[in-house]
């Protein structure tokens, strides 16, 4: 730290979150607000982030934030309405059961007899996703890691732009049907993107973690560098199917969109990637699991106590539930699929509920560098990472999408030039099954950017792979 | 756990609407203004307000800011959401905010919270400058904000017919209820997919250490509804085009006309809409015929086009690389090389920006920097001709501005969502001039001997908005008539500054159209609303494409 600092005032640290017994006074409140009959539901979040930008070797903004969200539902003769708000002063809070129980008469009409049981006790994992390392990431060293990225740019006479937050979070569920739930989590980022000043190259690196001390800003900021300077002044290919070497980011932009589809639901409508069609002897649309879906070195799957994961053990929507371990793809075969209908197993007191999809996953690798995949790759491109990426046909998960921030062409063994980037259009589960190699599975970029959203992360672990036949439809002489 | 946000609500759809429900508006929310206890938050020109936003300013400037500006935002919005006339969900919120921005040792600092208190504006004054001074370690340049006139005292209220937070929200329902039962009475509707409305309030105030002092009230109204339509044995989707978002109240669902939106009733709209697509299903389906055709797109396909191409490449910020790591950047790279003098269309576009247009969802007073938005042209007859600036960007213009004998303002473009937000420089409400001849959509496929024609084109574009991807209805024009429409797979492939030099035609002013749209920037991520005025126009030799064939 810079002795310029000694004279920088700390400001007065108030509260980042509520705290639990806070939270519960207020939970206590309102019922006692509550006018009418019927039950109460409630839901609050506070969160704090601390936030550095730059762009063109400058700090573009240096900021704390933070805010409160209170969602107050309350159900009267079968009909739930509420409101959301963020002050929790006792009028405000009394003021917001009385316009919650004015939704109610408003969204009227619908007077069911309320069949809604007592929920099942469920039991959650308890993964560790706070870390002190995150909330104690200072004002004075986020400003720190900006100036090494810069710095580091600037002597090679590029432009770094790049951002990091971290972030606390608090979230407490309350209901008259369950137990209070409450939780605290972090997340942490940092990611950065270095140009050339005449625009011809670029290259990025960049990771989330609930963690700050699983991220390494200085490595970050120079694979950022080493990309941005290797990047520079690409000839444009022409476009067809080539083999492909992809960094776990790239790898990541394909696989999430298989993980986002393993439903039940559609599979057994007919729609979806997961789906046989309609079997005439049952009278009803088949999935595919039991089968083969992609090569069988590959697994997807997540547990929430994962130690490199760090993910919220449960559900954030109405009846909090938890997520279990659960493997979507086992060796190559579809294993099991999300079920959607969790709120009617619910109203019908099934304890057995449908697997839940946290979106978060680990994919199963191999041992195979990516020096490795180079070296035995005779003409293919190496994929720094994905952007804009689209499903253009749910059935049979065609992807469109570009290449972005490093592309190059290997020629017998070895990255020979950079290249323009590409427009792609093919199908993740296709590339799965085009498996050449796979590497070392690790962690991906991908942070949640809402910061009321008390998922937190959506962690993701993923190998870096080679393929073949990849699909490159277009030429985008972007940078 | 979580509070599910409005825009978790909105994607999660009707699964999650079934137990978020609803709501109304909450109010009074209470605000701490000194006395013994909280009280009802007052109307922003409360003289109270004025000694809260004194207290930020005084505690910025006391811990060493050069400048500092406060904001202090009241937000309602109020939602409908379901294809059910019996029961429209509604939803509702209400929130309060506070930001203190600071420039300390020529660098930004921002700090905010949900808390109006005389506490708390200190705690962010001071906390927003210690953000700054974190930030000016080691720095050469400093930030330096174009001049703008003090506003001492500016009360601002975005004219609206009907303020939807006065009216009885079951008046609202009513109507809403009963425009879903008209479209599930209408022959040929076969279902409603999905039917939204979105009003949305804002009160701010904002003030600075220069003197500045104003109040702002903002509406912004939208919805959306989707139908499914029946055409003999076919089943196609139809949306209606007058529910984008708006700088409008209740007139947009309620108004018998709207101006640039629609000129009859929202019934009557639907009713047309509802016709429109049972012709286009009796029209023939062809599959894509990969090659270059003439075109003509509909003033939804323009404004779409101007929201992802011209739009965001004319922000100064980003041209200049500031939004690299994360939206990207722009095709016009060297912006001060370019201006003035770089062709970015056909001789025939003339892009204007205006931020006090009436009706437009970006349309504002006074800026987050407290400058009244002028009228300004970024593309004239074809040439790139300025961008968009804020105080801070425009600053960046100040040597072309004075070469070109042009005033050195920002034009009024900086905008934060709400006050817990730090302001960025975004959108303006845009307009494409209209072509001189009275021509109207079908007008243009009648001088079109042989070609496409594409309406509601959704748009992706590159990291530079450059290449873009776009997939619309397509037909087929044979001898000025659409005479088939082109199977799913169809799209356009184009790079954007070849096409707008493509413009080969332009709808007459009465054919211009209003539409609002949101669009993301920035880290972390904001969204914001923006309208674009457009014509339908005709383009010279596109590309069409089938998306879904491989390599």
């Amino acid at each position: 730290m810079s002795a310029r600092h000694v004279n920088a005032t700390a400001p007065d640290d108030v509260a980042r979150l509520i705290p639990r017994e806070e939270a519960e006074r207020i939970w206590e409140k309102l019922r006692g607000y509550a006018r009418g009959g019927g039950t109460t539901d409630v839901g609050m979040v506070s969160w704090w982030a601390g936030e550095m930008r730059w762009a063109r070797n400058r700090a573009t903004m240096a900021s704390d934030r933070r805010d409160v969200m209170l969602g107050i539902w309350r159900t009267i003769a079968g009909v739930q309405a509420g409101v959301y708000m963020n002050q929790i002063d006792d009028e405000s809070l009394a003021a917001a059961m009385r316009a919650a129980e004015l939704a109610v008469r408003l969204k009227g009409g619908r007077r069911l007899i309320d069949l809604r049981l007592k929920a099942p006790s469920f039991e959650f994992a308890k993964p560790k996703i706070w870390s002190d390392a995150t909330v104690n990431l200072a004002t004075e060293a986020r400003a720190s890691v900006a100036r090494t990225a810069t710095e580091l740019a600037a002597a090679r006479g590029m432009h770094s732009a790049g951002y990091v937050e971290v972030r606390a979070h608090g979230g407490a569920r309350f209901s008259e049907e369950y137990d209070p739930l409450y939780v605290t989590l972090t997340q942490a980022r940092c990611s950065t993107t270095v140009r050339d000043v005449a625009g011809t190259g670029s290259g990025w690196a960049g990771l989330s973690s609930y963690d700050w001390s699983a991220i390494d800003p200085h490595a970050l900021a120079e694979r950022a560098l080493q990309k941005a300077l290797a990047s520079r002044d690409p000839v444009g290919l022409e476009p067809g199917r080539y083999t492909v070497v992809l960094e776990p980011q790239a790898v990541f932009e394909l696989v999430r969109a298989i993980v986002q589809m393993v439903e039940r639901y559609p599979a057994e409508q007919s729609a979806g990637p997961f789906t046989l069609g309609r079997d005439p002897a049952l009278g009803m649309a088949r999935s595919k699991l039991g089968l083969k879906v992609v090569d069988e070195r590959v697994t997807i799957g997540h547990d929430p106590m994962d130690p490199q994961l760090g993910v919220l053990p449960f559900t954030t929507g109405n009846v909090p539930q938890p997520f279990r371990p659960v493997k979507w793809i086992d060796h190559g075969v579809l294993t099991a699929l999300a079920d959607p209908q969790r709120d009617y197993a619910l109203s019908t007191r099934n304890e057995n509920v449908g697997v839940m999809n946290s979106g978060s996953f680990r994919m199963s690798g191999g041992n195979t560098t990516v020096d490795e995949m180079i070296r035995t790759t005779k003409r293919g491109l190496l994929v720094t990472r994905f952007s804009s990426t689209r499903v253009l046909d749910a059935d049979s998960l065609l992807m469109t999408g570009l290449t972005r921030d490093g592309l190059w062409l290997i020629e017998n063994g070895a990255v020979t030039k950079a290249v323009k980037n590409f427009r792609f259009t093919e199908s993740p589960l296709l590339v799965l099954n085009n498996l050449e190699a796979l590497g070392v599975p690790m962690p991906v970029f991908n942070p949640v950017e809402n910061p009321y959203d008390s998922a937190g992360l959506v962690p993701a672990i993923v190998p870096p792979i080679k393929a073949r036949d990849f699909s490159f439809t277009s030429l985008v002489d972007a940078v | 756990m979580s509070v599910i946000n409005r825009r978790d609500f909105l994607k999660t759809g009707t699964a999650a609407a079934a137990f978020m429900g609803l709501a109304t508006t909450p109010g009074p929310l209470l605000a701490r203004l000194g006395g013994a206890r909280p009280e009802p938050v007052p109307p922003t020109d409360d003289p109270r307000l004025k000694a809260l936003t004194a207290r930020a300013l005084d505690a910025a400037r006391g811990a060493g800011a050069t400048y500092a500006d406060v904001r202090l935002t009241h937000t309602w919005a109020r939602t409908w959401n379901g294809a059910n006339p019996a029961s429209v969900d509604p939803f509702g919120a209400e929130l309060l905010a506070v930001g203190v921005r600071a420039l300390a040792e020529g660098q930004w600092g921002f700090a905010s919270g949900p808390v109006w208190s005389p506490d708390e504006m200190a705690r962010l004054g001071r906390e927003a400058v210690f953000q700054a001074k974190a930030n000016a370690v080691g720095k050469r340049e400093h930030v330096e904000l174009a001049p703008a006139p003090v506003v001492p005292d500016g009360r601002w209220v975005m004219p609206v017919a009907i303020d939807p937070f006065e009216l009885s929200p079951f008046e609202m329902s009513d109507l809403l209820a009963g425009v879903l039962l008209f479209t599930l009475r209408q022959p040929g509707c076969k279902d409603v997919r999905k039917f939204t409305c979105s009003l949305y309030k804002l009160e701010k105030t904002f003030a600075s250490t220069e003197g500045s002092h104003c109040t702002l009230r903002t509406y912004r109204t939208g919805g959306e509804l989707v139908m499914e339509v029946k055409s003999g044995d076919k089943l196609g989707p139809a949306s209606l085009d007058c529910l984008s978002p708006a700088g409008l109240g209740w007139e947009l669902f309620a108004a018998d006309r709207v101006p640039l939106v629609r000129d009859v009733s929202i019934r009557e709209m639907i009713r047309r809409t509802i016709e429109e697509t049972k012709e286009d299903l009796s029209l023939p389906i062809k599959p894509a015929d990969v090659g270059r055709y003439d075109a003509v797109l509909d003033a939804r396909s323009v404004a779409n086009l101007v929201h992802a191409t011209l739009g965001p490449a004319t922000e100064l910020d980003r041209a200049l690389g500031y939004e690299a790591n994360a939206g990207g950047t722009s095709w016009l790279s060297d912006p001060f090389g370019m201006v003035g003098s770089y062709r970015a269309g056909a001789p025939s576009l003339t892009l204007t920006a205006d931020r006090s247009e009436p009706g437009g969802c970006a349309t504002v007073g006074w800026d987050d920097d407290g400058v009244a938005p002028d009228r300004f042209t970024l593309v004239q007859d074809g040439v790139l001709a300025d961008f968009q600036t804020t105080r801070e960007s425009a600053g960046w213009m100040k040597d072309y501005y004075a070469k070109a004998g042009r005033p050195y303002r920002s034009h009024g473009c900086a905008a934060a969502p709400s006050a817990v937000d730090a302001p960025l420089q975004r959108a303006p409400n845009l307009t494409v001039a209209a072509g001189r001849e009275a021509l109207d959509f079908d007008a243009l496929v009648a001088g079109i001997p042989s070609g496409i024609a594409i309406r509601r084109l959704q748009v992706d574009m590159d990291f530079q908005h450059l290449n873009g991807l776009g997939l619309g209805r397509t037909y087929e024009i044979k001898n000025g008539k659409r005479v088939a429409i082109i199977a799913g797979g169809g799209g356009l492939l184009f790079r954007a500054s070849e096409l707008w030099k493509g413009l080969k035609g332009l709808g007459g002013a009465e054919s211009l159209e209003r539409f609002g749209a949101a669009a993301e920037k920035g880290e972390p991520a904001e969204a914001h609303f923006a309208s674009v005025t457009a014509p339908p126009a005709a383009f010279a030799q596109l590309t069409l494409i089938d998306v879904l064939r491989k390599a």
